[in-house]
């Protein structure tokens, strides 16, 4: 009896401290200030998965997942990268077919709102967008199997407002190894190496998550713009194939890139990872509940599966992991690639997400708790969006440049 | 005996040719006609020199032997406003056909790329004016069939993202959702869906070509459009009774709504004897279409060189009469006796299809003017005819575009 209340009343007084801080009214006056005087930029949102099934709407408050229009602008997220995605599986002419379809799908979204979205494609884009109170949308195509190994679909994506392409997604495409495939490139193939070069070219960043670490440095060498990681977080934390090792994160640096830390509990946290792989079952059966619930459709799928996860979670079958995770994973960013290099990819209604961080709201916590840690206002700020806004600003002059000398 | 007869030919020749320089000198028709043309758009609706993009051998910069477009013979004949025709057979469906039709929208975006210094990219009215002012040509972009954006309304808005000015709404078989002229219908014009693409075209600003569709998906058309329809490259019937052509009643309805029919220059669209002779010897265009197919394959430069030369044995063996590219005039002409000189243009299908003789390419353009122009017409009205009324068009089309779109 003692112990079924003891673990009761612990658990009450750990919900206590927790609701202690991560309440909206708690975050301090100066976090306040700083976190809404601040662009806050995410470079990876799967939400345009929900726009596909056309009943969605991202301007009503939403029950179910991480992101809409009100949610964005109560956790002041200014500028979000709308994740354009296919499973590596769909490729050819569909898979182009189906971006185009969700590159469509974005846009119209930002028509219907047009008090609250604009499309960007420019740093200097976003700077106008908050200036005038609107939050920018971007759009970045995830997985290169979606250009269908053809540089003039990537140009079209491009011409489209695309502004980062993710080498590859969780399978290896026809010319860039995944880190969850088995290598057949030994990175990236010669036309690979083209495609990062024109992408360099019409100013779209090459995002490095997801891709192989060979992948990784092959593009580093070819690319004559600083990369990003959209959405990967830190191996020497959580050593998930789909994070980034300390030397990783060193060299993407030292070129001027910047890791976007991602949310999900399997990326963040080891405990969670070993759980995860301790108890194969319980994925499947995750996965054979959100089959049940969603079928084919996408956005569903996603939505649910952050769902189910934690209600395993709320029943003890995976450990809880805090939103406290993420600071850990940028403080340990920042100390080995430096406070420029470290960014927000939170993989919003693609993942599970850890407790604090449920949705956009709850952004300013991370502010809150960078300023506790003792960083300085400027230097969050870079983390949460000028360091993603000075690689933009890079890579549309390294794109200007390519171009006229190309005239030349 | 044959040495005098020579003689008297060649002095006949040269007296012509002396009495014709003389009178042009004399009425100075020939000089006013050069110098009224070359400071004038002259814009044409339809070429189909994009698919020789794709061929090593074609190079639109330099000079070709063969073929009607490039930049040195568009600037000979003042040729300063090119729709390049986005096209492929119309029973290629589904996603293949959106992944191709890109492929070639990159295709001429990477052309004006290449020659800047010659081409502008253009999509409204106002481009075209201001590349004129700049010296360069304006390159516009038209989808030539409906069955290119795989029965997907996403995918029509996502071309017209892309630059697509006008889109064609059948080619020579009939698509998902509209009848061709040249195709056993199946949809009695229009379907419901096909009404939806016109409306979405309206609000999308891109003109509703009904050039190949069927006389019934032109009324289906004109009905639903709220802006007046092109015709992009077609003749008229009463001249040449072609059911690629428009009858004297589609020309009048179409002009009622500010509409313009763009001359096709044709051989077998211009001349009856031509059309008739042509249809018993090999059946017609879509007949020659699909043996030229059958022989070449997707190698169009083959297409291009098989059908001049089938044609020009085929004339040089008294097989199919000589056509003269006066006809065009006559085209022009019947038009503007119909329903007045605000709603004809120029759409010559260069690239596309066989030429009248003495309109071998563009270079040959100037004649146009100099034969209105000594057929009584007036400055102002050659103008309309050689640009003008296109940019009209465009300009209500835009306006109707905007009004459209603030309307939702």
């Amino acid at each position: 009896m003692l112990r079924p209340m003891l673990a009761t009343s612990l658990l009450f007084s750990a919900g206590l401290f927790v609701a202690a801080t991560v309440t909206a009214d708690d975050i301090s006056a100066r976090a306040r200030k700083l976190h809404f005087s601040s662009i806050v930029v995410d470079t990876h949102d799967d939400t345009t998965q929900r726009f596909l099934d056309g009943k969605f709407d991202l301007g009503a408050r939403s029950a179910t997942g991480s992101i809409d229009i009100p949610r964005m602008r109560e956790g002041n997220l200014g500028a979000i990268f709308f994740s354009i995605w296919l499973p590596s599986k769909i490729t050819g002419p569909e898979a182009v077919h189906r971006t185009l379809v969700q590159i469509d799908a974005v846009s119209e979204q930002v028509r219907r709102h047009p008090k609250d979205l604009i499309l960007a494609t420019t740093a200097a884009e976003i700077r106008e967008a908050q200036k005038q109170g609107k939050i920018a949308a971007l759009m970045g195509v995830e997985g290169g199997h979606m250009i269908n190994s053809d540089l003039g679909v990537l140009r079209s994506y491009a011409a489209l407002g695309v502004r980062y392409m993710t080498l590859t997604h969780s399978g290896n495409d026809e010319w860039a190894d995944s880190s969850t495939d088995k290598a057949v490139h030994n990175g990236l193939t010669e036309f690979g190496k083209d495609v990062v070069r024109e992408m360099n070219r019409l100013g779209v960043m090459v995002d490095i998550s997801h891709v192989s670490d060979k992948t990784f440095y092959d593009a580093l060498e070819v690319s004559k713009a600083p990369l990003i990681a959209s959405h990967s977080s830190c191996r020497a934390i959580c050593d998930a194939p789909r994070n980034m090792t300390d030397q990783m994160m060193k060299d993407l640096a030292a070129k001027g890139g910047v890791v976007q830390i991602n949310y999900h509990v399997g990326f963040l946290s080891q405990e969670f990872r070993d759980a995860e792989k301790a108890n194969p079952e319980l994925n499947k059966a995750i996965g054979a509940e959100v089959q049940k619930r969603c079928g084919d459709n996408e956005g569903c799928q996603l939505i649910e599966g952050d769902r189910i996860t934690r209600e395993y979670v709320e029943r003890g079958k995976l450990p809880r992991v805090d939103f406290i995770k993420i600071i850990e994973h940028i403080d340990h960013a920042v100390k080995v690639a430096g406070i420029e290099h470290v960014g927000l990819g939170s993989d919003f209604d693609g993942a599970n997400m850890p407790y604090g961080m449920e949705d956009a709201t709850k952004l300013p916590h991370i502010t809150e708790a960078l300023l506790q840690k003792g960083y300085s206002e400027d230097g969050v700020k870079k983390i949460l969006g000028e360091n993603t806004l000075r690689v933009m600003t890079e890579v549309e002059r390294v794109s200007r440049e390519s171009n006229s000398q190309l005239r030349k | 005996m044959r040495r005098v007869l020579a003689f008297f030919w060649i002095s006949s020749c040269l007296c012509a040719g002396f009495v014709f320089a003389r009178r042009a000198a004399a009425d100075g028709i020939a000089e006013r006609a050069r110098t009224l043309h070359f400071s004038s758009i002259v814009l044409d609706t339809h070429d189909d020199t994009t698919q020789r993009f794709f061929s090593k051998d074609f190079d639109i910069g330099k000079r070709n032997p063969d073929g009607h477009v490039d930049i040195p013979r568009l600037r000979e004949g003042g040729m300063n406003a090119i729709f390049f025709s986005i096209w492929i057979d119309g029973r290629i469906m589904g996603p293949p056909a959106v992944q191709k039709a890109l492929d070639q929208i990159d295709a001429v975006h990477e052309n004006v790329r290449k020659y800047s210094k010659d081409l502008m990219f253009c999509r409204t009215a106002a481009e075209v004016r201001e590349a004129h002012k700049q010296g360069k040509i304006a390159a516009l972009i038209g989808v030539e069939g409906g069955h290119m954006i795989g029965n997907d309304i996403r995918v029509l808005r996502m071309f017209g993202n892309l630059g697509v000015r006008y889109m064609t709404l059948s080619h020579f078989y009939n698509d998902e959702w509209a009848d061709s002229s040249t195709d056993k219908p199946v949809h009695n014009g229009l379907t419901d869906f096909g009404k939806d693409i016109v409306r979405e075209m309206n609000r999308q600003g891109i003109m509703v070509d009904i050039s190949h569709v069927s006389d019934k998906t032109f009324y289906d058309a004109l009905e639903v459009s709220k802006a007046p329809l092109i015709a992009s490259h077609s003749s008229c019937r009463a001249l040449c009774n072609h059911v690629r052509d428009m009858s004297d009643d589609m020309i009048k309805v179409l002009a009622a709504k500010g509409g313009v029919i763009q001359i096709n220059y044709e051989k077998s669209f211009i001349d009856q004897a031509y059309k008739d002779a042509s249809e018993k010897q090999s059946g017609g265009v879509v007949a020659i279409f699909d043996q030229l197919k059958k022989a070449c394959g997707d190698d169009q430069e083959c297409f291009g060189r098989k059908m001049g030369e089938q044609e020009k044995q085929a004339t040089a063996e008294g097989k199919l009469p000589h056509v003269s590219w006066e006809r065009i005039v006559d085209h022009i002409d019947h038009v503007v006796k119909l329903v007045g000189p605000d709603h004809v243009g120029l759409g010559s299908d260069f690239d596309g299809a066989t030429m009248p003789e003495g309109m071998e390419d563009c270079s040959k353009l100037p004649k146009i003017t100099e034969a209105l122009m000594r057929k009584g017409y007036g400055d102002d009205d050659i103008r309309k005819i050689l640009g003008g009324n296109t940019l009209r068009l465009m300009e209500q089309v835009e306006r109707i575009s905007k009004e459209l779109q603030a309307r939702l």
